[in-house]
C-alpha cells in the first residue's frame, strides 16, 4: 500500500471522526450541523481530487475533474454559511438562504457540462484544463464565498467578548494555519521556488485543512478553551498517537504491525487517563479558588456587619468615659470601663477571625515599608500605658544606646504582633511589671517582652504557636484568645522571614516572648504584594 | 472654624461622630449617601472629608472618582473610615488619593478627631 494512499485514508478518517463528534455533540445547533455538512463536502472534494490525479483512464479522469469542481464550490458555499451563522442566531430566512445557494447550486451543476471546464488535455507529465465560458464566473463565486466567510469571522472576532471571542479566535487560527501551509506547499514551492516535489508534498496543502477542522471543532465544542495546560496535554497525546498510528500502518511484517498496534492502543488508553487527570486537577483547583474567594468575600462583609455595632458601643462608651456627656456617677465608672474592655475583646476576636480566615484561605496582603521599630513599639506602649498602670504594673523599655536603623516592615502586622504579646503579658501578670528590650543583633532586630506573670511549663510553651486546625479551633477559642492571636502573630512574623518564640523558667516564674525580624527583607518578599501562607 | 464633612450611612454612627467633632470645636456636616455628599461638597466646601466606603448606591470609591474629576474640590483631603477591611478596596482607595484608610472599630471618636487634626495641620 502506497504511503500517499495511507495518508489520504488517515486524513479522511480523521475528518470523518471530527465531523461525527461535532455533529453528535449538539445536533440541534446550526453551527454544528453546518460544520458537519462542510466536512462531508471536504471529504468528497479531497477524495475526488486525489483519485483524479491517479493514472486512470481518461474517461474516468474527466468525470472526476468535473466532480472536483462541483464539490469545490459546494464546499466553499458551506464554508460561507458556517462562518455566517457561527455563534449567532440565524437572521436569514429560507428564501434568503436559497438566493445564497443559487450560484453554488447552479455552478455545481454547470461543472458537469462544458461551461466551466471545456475540455481536459492530457500530456505525459501533467493535465491542462481548458476553461469554459463560465469559468471566470465560477472562480469569482468561489472567492466571493471564501472572502465573505472570512470577513464575517473577522467582524465577529472584533465584536465578540469573552468565550465567544476565544471561540472565533480558534477558528481564525485554524484557518490561518491552513492558509499558511497551502501558501507554502501549493504556491511558493511549486510556482515561486520552482522546486519539483513529490505528490505527497503538494497534497499536504489539501491535508492541512485538517488544522482548520481540528481548531474549529475544538472551538465549537468549547472544550477547555481557557486552559492551555489541558490543550497542551491533549495536543501532545494526539501527536504521539498519530505517530504511533502511522508507524503501525507502514510496518512491514504482520507481527510488527500487531506489536505497533498494541503500543498504539495502550498509549491511547493511558493518554486518555492522562488527559482526564489533568482536567480533574485543574477543575479541582478552580473549584478551590472559587470557594476561597467566596469565603474571603463573605468574611469581609460579615466582619463589617459585626464591627458596625461594636464601633457604636466603643464610640459612645469611650465618649462617656471621656466625660463628653458630663461627669458620670462614680459608681458607674467601673461598669463603663468593663463594658469598654469587653467590647475591645470582641473587636479583637472579630479582627483575629478575619485574619485567620485570610490566612486559611492562603492569601494575605503584605505591604512592607521602611519603619523604625523603636517608634512603632513606643507608639504601642503609649496606647497601652494607661491600662498597664491602672493594673498597678510597671512598664520599662530598654533601648540600645544607638537608635535602631529603620527596616522594611508591614507596620499593621508587626503592630498587631507586639500588641498581642504585650496584651498577653498584661493579662497574665498580677504584680510586678513588663520589660520590653529592643536590640540590634547581627542580621536581625530583636524585641524581647518579659513579664513577672504566671509563666508556663514546657508543654504549654510547645503548644503556644501550634498550627491552628479546625478540630482544635473550638477549644482554643475559649482559652482567652491565646490560640488564635499567637498563631496569627507567628504567621505575620514568618511572613517577614523572622522568628517568634517563648521562654519561661516554669509556672509562676514569668515568661519572655522574643521576636526577631531580619534587617534586610529578602528581595523575593519585597517584590510580592500577596504572600501565600502555606499551613505546615 | 474648620469644616468637616462626614459621609456615613449608619445614622447612629454618623450622629456620634458629628457630636464628637462639634464638641471638639469643628463645624461638622453629615451626609448619609454619596449623592448627598456630592451636594454637600458643592454647598459647604469642607476642609476635610471623612468617607465611609460601603454606602448605598454609589459607594465611597465612586464618590472619590467623582471628587478627583472636580478640579475645584479635588484637593480636599479625604480620610476613609470603614469597617470593610478589604485589601483590594484599600488599594483602590490609595490609588484615588485617600490620605488614610481607618478601620472604624479600631479607633475611638477621639482618636479619629486626633487623626483629622494631624491631617489638617499638614
Amino acid at each position: 500500500m502506497e504511503l500517499d494512499f495511507i495518508f489520504l485514508i488517515l486524513i479522511l478518517t480523521l475528518h470523518f471522526c471530527v465531523g461525527l463528534i461535532v455533529y453528535f455533540n449538539n445536533r440541534k445547533s446550526k453551527s454544528n450541523v453546518l460544520f458537519a455538512v462542510m466536512i462531508f463536502w471536504l471529504i468528497v472534494w479531497t477524495a475526488v481530487s486525489f483519485i483524479g490525479e491517479e493514472p486512470i483512464n481518461r474517461g474516468a479522469v474527466s468525470v472526476l475533474v468535473k466532480m472536483d469542481f462541483a464539490s469545490a464550490i459546494l464546499l466553499t458555499y458551506f464554508f460561507f454559511l458556517f462562518c455566517r451563522d457561527f455563534l449567532v442566531r440565524n437572521l436569514f430566512t429560507r428564501i434568503n438562504d436559497l438566493w445564497f445557494f443559487l450560484p453554488a447550486g447552479l455552478f455545481s451543476l454547470f461543472s458537469f457540462t462544458n461551461l466551466v471546464i471545456h475540455d481536459i488535455e492530457f500530456y505525459p507529465e501533467w493535465r491542462y484544463f481548458v476553461p469554459g465560458p463560465l469559468y471566470p464566473m465560477y472562480v469569482l463565486f468561489v472567492f466571493a464565498y471564501i472572502i465573505t466567510g472570512v470577513t464575517n469571522l473577522l467582524t465577529k472576532y472584533r465584536q465578540f467578548r469573552g468565550i465567544k471571542k476565544i471561540q472565533t479566535q480558534y477558528v481564525l487560527i485554524g484557518l490561518a494555519l491552513t492558509a499558511f501551509v497551502v501558501l507554502i506547499t501549493n504556491i511558493i514551492i511549486p510556482n515561486i521556488l520552482k522546486i519539483p516535489s513529490p505528490p505527497l508534498v503538494s497534497r499536504i496543502g489539501i491535508y492541512s485543512t485538517l488544522l482548520f477542522i481540528v481548531f474549529t471543532s475544538y472551538a465549537i465544542i468549547k472544550h477547555h478553551l481557557f486552559n492551555i495546560k489541558v490543550i497542551a496535554t491533549e495536543l501532545f497525546t494526539a501527536v504521539v498517537a498519530l505517530i504511533l498510528f502511522i508507524q503501525m500502518m507502514v510496518a512491514g511484517p504482520v507481527w510488527l504491525k500487531i506489536l505497533n498496534g498494541s503500543v498504539f492502543i495502550l498509549f491511547c488508553l493511558f493518554g486518555y487517563f492522562l488527559v482526564k487527570s489533568v482536567i480533574r486537577e485543574i477543575e479541582l483547583r478552580q473549584e478551590v479558588e472559587k470557594l476561597s474567594s467566596a469565603k474571603s468575600e463573605f468574611i469581609s462583609i460579615a466582619s463589617h456587619q459585626l464591627r458596625t455595632p461594636l464601633t457604636t458601643i466603643k464610640g459612645y462608651i469611650s465618649m462617656m468615659l471621656e466625660k463628653s456627656y458630663g461627669q458620670p456617677p462614680d459608681k458607674m465608672e467601673k461598669p463603663l470601663e468593663n463594658i469598654y474592655a469587653s467590647n475591645e475583646r470582641l473587636i479583637k476576636l472579630v479582627n483575629d477571625l478575619l485574619n485567620l480566615s485570610r490566612l486559611e484561605a492562603g492569601k494575605i496582603e503584605f505591604n512592607p515599608e521602611l519603619t523604625s521599630l523603636e517608634e512603632l513599639v513606643s507608639g504601642i506602649i503609649k496606647d497601652l500605658r494607661i491600662n498597664i498602670e491602672k493594673k498597678g504594673l510597671d512598664i520599662k523599655i530598654i533601648k540600645p544606646s544607638e537608635p535602631l536603623p529603620k527596616i522594611m516592615l508591614d507596620q499593621d502586622k508587626i503592630r498587631q504582633v507586639i500588641l498581642n504579646i504585650v496584651d498577653n503579658a498584661v493579662k497574665y501578670t498580677r504584680e510586678g511589671g513588663i520589660t520590653i528590650k529592643l536590640e540590634k543583633l547581627n542580621l536581625e532586630e530583636q524585641i524581647k517582652v518579659s513579664d513577672t506573670g504566671e509563666g508556663m511549663d514546657e508543654k504549654e510553651i510547645q503548644s503556644l504557636f501550634r498550627v491552628f486546625s479546625r478540630a482544635t479551633a473550638g477549644i482554643q477559642l475559649h482559652t482567652e484568645g491565646a490560640g488564635i492571636g499567637l498563631y496569627i502573630a507567628r504567621q505575620f512574623v514568618e511572613m517577614h522571614g523572622g522568628k517568634i518564640w517563648a521562654e519561661s523558667p516554669g509556672k509562676r516564674k514569668g515568661s519572655t516572648f522574643i521576636v526577631q525580624l531580619p534587617v534586610h527583607l529578602s528581595p523575593k518578599l519585597l517584590k510580592s504584594e500577596t504572600i501565600t501562607v502555606i499551613n505546615k | 472654624m474648620k469644616k468637616i464633612l462626614i459621609i456615613e450611612d449608619e445614622k447612629m454612627l454618623g450622629e456620634m461622630y458629628q457630636d464628637k467633632f462639634i464638641q471638639a470645636g469643628f463645624d461638622a456636616v453629615l451626609a448619609e449617601t454619596a449623592e448627598e455628599g456630592i451636594t454637600a461638597v458643592r454647598q459647604e466646601k469642607p476642609d476635610l472629608i471623612l468617607l465611609d466606603i460601603l454606602l448605598p448606591r454609589t459607594n465611597g470609591i465612586g464618590f472619590m472618582e467623582w471628587l478627583k474629576k472636580e478640579k475645584e474640590f479635588s484637593s480636599i483631603p479625604v480620610i476613609a473610615f470603614s469597617n470593610y477591611d478589604d485589601p483590594k478596596t484599600k488599594k483602590e482607595a490609595a490609588e484615588l488619593g485617600i490620605k488614610d484608610y481607618l478601620i472604624k472599630t479600631n479607633y475611638t471618636p477621639q482618636e479619629i478627631v486626633d487623626k483629622v487634626k494631624s491631617y489638617l495641620k499638614n
